[in-house]
């Protein structure tokens, strides 16, 4: 049972990610509103932010992942 | 939820070669993966014209936006690259879009995506000596600053571990969740879920897995400010 507890807070990263990539996309949204010409650079930039925003996501489950199944 | 044990087994099942090793399945979905790009690459490429066809026209607009892409992030040196990435980027799209049909995807298997991932580092930092030389590569380390040495060094492992990590983890995730959806609702359902998890996801981290790759490389090629 402990096992399933601490696979539970491990994905509580994903609360991190979830927040930042957020943040994130409401900016660039902002920013093509603001100058929809510049909207391919602020793309571009944004799914770099956004893949590294998430990798603490998927590092939380990768190791959620682990606990599980690897005992 | 009978198969979960079987998630991080990676030799399930595979094809037994004169009894002297398994061949995972895994590899042997990445060599149909192979097989298939190897014939529609020859079969594409095998009548050229100087006025293009319809699928030559098609296949030239394809080839031309990714070497642009290239040439955007990359500068000067994007010929030598352009290869590599595309050849990874195909390579990468199959193997995420190979769960529509019912297959496994190759990308699953921790090796596979930490060999992909290997690659990358070693084509970022061979060509940082490459393109800067020997003296000034080695110095690319201390930049910023000097302070910063140990940093850069644990980066050139940090690196690729976030990069299989990532691709590892999405495809890994998406293929539990379908799993058990497929468990719970055999029919329809799946349908529509598969092609987020899949198409979507699979695609976008294979952008993201080849947009990561050639930023780090135009950052390593770049010249230090100092």
């Amino acid at each position: 049972m402990y096992i399933a507890i601490a696979a539970a807070i491990a994905v509580l990263t994903g609360i991190g990610a979830g927040i930042g990539i957020g943040i994130a996309t409401g900016k660039a949204t902002e920013a093509i509103a603001r100058q929809p010409e510049a909207s391919g650079k602020i793309n571009s930039a944004l799914l770099l932010g956004c893949a590294l925003a998430e990798a603490t996501a998927i590092y939380g489950l990768v190791v959620a992942l682990v606990l599980i199944f690897t005992q | 939820m009978h198969d979960m044990q079987e998630i991080f087994n990676e030799s399930a099942a595979g094809l037994d070669v004169f009894g002297l090793f398994t061949v995972s399945p895994y590899i042997l979905v990445s060599w149909g993966i192979m097989l298939f790009l190897t014939v529609s690459s020859i079969l594409l490429t095998r009548n050229l014209q100087r006025i293009p066809s319809k699928g030559q026209a098609m296949l030239e607009i394809c080839i031309g936006s990714f070497n642009n892409f290239c040439k955007e992030h990359l500068g000067k040196p994007w010929r030598s690259f352009a290869p590599w990435l595309g050849t990874v980027a195909l390579y990468v799209t199959f193997c995420n879009l190979v769960p529509l049909f019912g297959i496994t995807p190759p990308t699953k298997s921790f090796s596979v995506v930490a060999t992909l991932a290997a690659l990358s580092a070693i084509l970022i930092y061979s060509a940082q000596f490459r393109f800067l030389g020997f003296k000034k590569g080695l110095k690319k380390f201390a930049t910023p600053s000097p302070l910063l040495l140990p940093i850069n060094i644990l980066e050139i492992f940090i690196r690729p571990l976030s990069l299989c990590m990532r691709l590892f983890g999405n495809v890994l995730a998406s293929y539990i969740i379908m799993e058990m959806i497929h468990a719970v609702a055999p029919v329809v359902i799946p349908a529509f879920l598969q092609l987020y998890f899949d198409v979507f996801d699979g695609l976008i981290q294979s952008v993201v897995f080849i947009f990561l790759t050639t930023l780090f490389l135009s950052e390593s090629m770049e010249e230090a400010h100092s």
